[in-house]
């Protein structure tokens, strides 16, 4: 069963879809439709943070939304461009602590630090920061690093 | 993987039409479908049709004077967010700061919790202890339950068909505490579970504990051994020694059942400490 096109804001760009199976999941039509695979499958049960997006800029489990759910929504991956600043803030962040190992958690990470800089502003308290990145599992424990590409964007200033 | 039919209502009484016009088990409501979406991948439910509760009016936050009313489909992130929630329900919000991460907690709602009714939900304690009472409209009208009586067991509610959760009601600001024990602090599922309240309108704690058999509860004779207001440290050990022997613990590969008895009384103690000294109690 397919409902009416679907109309999103992807990284910026307007995009249609149609005939987008209503029981579609938005992290298989991120990668397999759009071509987004950055975004990537870990758990498919929200217990690892593998699939995190923004939806309307707040951080969401791709694997347990149903993109027809969020029709109309501005979606962010980790794809996006220069015109999102915070994410970009945070990939240069990982880049410059050397923030990964084998890479298939940091597309989460990312997307899960930006969510909470973007709603809790870059004053957001340490501890906050750390706590909200409860959800992302990494699998090689470079977990010392992240924390550390935390810290250089709270020293960073806004 | 099943795939279903995803259908829109506008209102309340379509919703409940569209939930109705098929048998119990083909249609399914979504509103975050953090739980429901795995239970269709695991095979657990394969609904034909799954309604979709996102344009319905119940993402709602109402205040009158102390009480509250939580839409049912608010998300979990925006009930933890707002500020006079911490202050006059601080057991419910370290409850919801407990649940999943913080982007479940942007879908995930309280409607959704109480009806997938997990032995080890971290909402159902606390409702407990607030004497929520749960609104539900369906075919044959609108009904208030209490959550004591709404939740039975896991994936058990006293739901009938065509109902819906449209709001949960809490009757009383309280000074209140949730503490909990896990394997991992983010995105794992309590071993116990411990909330308790003080009712200033009846003079009254309440504890509630989960992690036990077959679904949370309240544990009236502990609370009862809290006395009428600040308790002396004598009764409080005492009401941690009846929580620990009373309460229905059993061993599961989450923790043993004398690991949960020692646990309960830890966090009773200290649960009963928070909500006395988190402002706002009672003289």
């Amino acid at each position: 069963m397919t409902s009416p096109p679907l109309r999103f804001q992807v990284n910026g760009h307007p995009q249609h879809l149609a005939n987008v199976p209503d029981s579609e999941r938005l992290l298989d039509t991120l990668r397999w439709r759009l071509g987004l695979k950055g975004t990537k499958e870990g758990c498919r049960t929200g217990d690892c943070g593998a699939c995190t997006v923004l939806v309307d800029d707040r951080t969401t489990l791709s694997c347990l939304t149903l993109t027809h759910e969020v029709d109309g929504a501005k979606l962010t991956t980790i794809e996006t461009g220069p015109e999102d600043l915070v994410v970009t803030r945070v990939r240069a962040a990982f880049d410059r602590a050397g923030a990964l190992q084998c890479g298939y958690c940091t597309p989460g990470f990312v997307m899960a630090l930006a969510g909470l800089l973007k709603e809790r502003g870059t004053a957001a308290a340490r501890e906050e920061l750390l706590d909200g990145l409860g959800g992302n599992l990494c699998r090689c424990t470079g977990y010392a690093a992240i924390v550390r590409a935390v810290d250089e964007l709270r020293t960073e200033g806004p | 993987m099943n795939s279903f039919e995803l259908v829109v209502p506008e209102t309340a009484e379509e919703a409940v039409a569209a939930l109705q016009a098929l048998a119990p088990g083909e249609a399914a409501p979504i509103a975050g479908g953090t739980d429901l979406l795995i239970d269709v991948d695991e095979g657990r439910v394969a609904p034909r049709r799954v309604i979709s509760l996102r344009r319905l009016p119940w993402k709602t936050l109402d205040w009158n004077a102390g009480a509250l009313t939580v839409g049912s489909t608010l998300p979990l992130r925006s009930l933890e967010e707002d500020p006079q929630v911490r202050v006059s329900y601080p057991g419910l919000y370290q409850a919801v700061r407990a649940v999943g991460s913080v982007a479940l907690r942007h879908r995930a709602t309280l409607g959704g919790n109480l009806v997938r009714s997990a032995p080890a939900s971290d909402l159902v304690p606390v409702l407990l202890s607030l004497d929520a009472e749960v609104d539900l409209v369906g075919p044959s009208g609108d009904r208030r339950v209490p959550v004591d009586r709404f939740v039975q067991a896991s994936r058990r509610t006293d739901l009938r068909p065509g109902e819906l959760v449209r709001s949960v009601y809490l009757p009383e600001a309280r000074p209140s505490a949730f503490l909990w024990q896990r394997v991992r602090p983010s995105n794992d599922i309590s071993q116990v579970a411990v909330a308790v309240a003080f009712s200033p309108a009846q003079r009254r704690w309440k504890v509630a504990v989960g992690g036990v058999t077959p679904r949370p509860t309240l544990l009236p004779e502990a609370s009862d051994v809290l006395g009428s207001g600040r308790p002396t440290s004598s009764e409080v050990r005492r009401a941690s020694e009846i929580a620990a022997s009373r309460a229905a613990f059993v061993t599961d590969r989450r923790a043993s059942e004398e690991y949960r008895r020692h646990l309960v009384a830890t966090l009773l103690e200290r649960a009963v400490g928070s909500a006395v000294n988190g402002g706002r109690f009672p003289a």
